[in-house]
């Protein structure tokens, strides 16, 4: 605290403010996860130019080089944490009412986690294995 | 008093507008968060590693040719991610210490999400040209 009588309500926020906190941590590498999800989505894009362009041993070749790969794996891994916190937001945000009780973020969060396996078991069962 | 009624009318539009664009950013989240794992999955790591479900047999430029199900799923989760994560990488730029870069972040922001968007419709009609007709 500091000593002044009269608080300065502005403070002045360097741009490692977030550093300070391990919860503004856990936010600020949350919004940094966007960035991968923006990504992938403009690598796919430039993926499908390839192959509307008639080159599909080129959009294939793409997805088979180890860099792409391990940028799968890495934006899978932020897709997931992304996954995990919305949900968790989710609940945060639109509690549910049940009744009396109202439902807790770790609610939501394991609802949707369970919906987001059966989403995806879909997806593949629909567009892949049918 | 015109200068009065003006902001009267000025205020809802832009909220109105604003409203819009932050629906489909949580519309985009919901869909980054329940449909671009397994789409990452399905390209990025279970085809070129030859795992399930595809064991080397298919490749998945199957998903974006002919069935409308398949390019219906690419395109409202790449549409989607692209959208929702292009705002949120641009808004937290400004909080790491662009902020007088604001509109011009927001500017290019909104420039590579509809470029993106535009784009990605484009070469999904080019490559199921007899979609609009399914």
């Amino acid at each position: 605290m500091t000593e002044k009588t009269f608080p300065e309500l502005r403070r002045k926020l360097t741009s490692g403010w977030w550093t300070s906190n391990r919860h503004y941590v856990q936010y600020m590498v949350r919004e940094w996860t966007s960035l991968f999800v923006a990504l992938f989505s403009l690598v796919y894009i430039y993926g499908l130019s390839l192959l509307a362009t008639g080159s599909r041993s080129a959009f294939l070749n793409l997805l088979k080089s180890p860099a792409m790969i391990a940028f799968s794996f890495i934006a899978l891994i932020f897709t997931l944490y992304h996954a995990v916190t919305w949900f968790y937001l989710l609940g945060q945000v639109v509690p549910v009412k049940i009744g009396k009780t109202t439902s807790k973020p770790w609610q939501a969060l394991v609802a949707n986690l369970v919906l987001l396996i059966i989403v995806s078991y879909l997806v593949i069962w629909l567009l892949v294995l049918r | 008093m015109a200068a009065g009624v003006e902001m009267r009318e000025e205020a809802p539009r832009v909220a109105r507008l604003h409203a819009i664009l932050w629906g489909i950013f949580s519309l985009g989240g919901m869909l980054a968060a329940f449909l671009l794992p397994v789409m990452i999955y399905l390209t990025g790591i279970a085809y070129p590693l030859g795992l399930w479900p595809f064991n080397g047999s298919r490749d998945p430029s199957f998903l974006v040719m002919g069935t409308l199900l398949g390019v219906l799923f690419v395109f409202v989760t790449v549409a989607g991610s692209l959208f929702h994560g292009i705002f949120r990488f641009q808004s937290a730029l400004t909080e790491v210490g662009l902020l007088r870069l604001k509109k011009g972040l927001e500017a290019a922001g909104y420039l590579i999400i509809f470029a993106g968007i535009i784009l990605l419709a484009y070469y999904l009609l080019v490559l199921s040209p007899s979609l609009p007709t399914l």
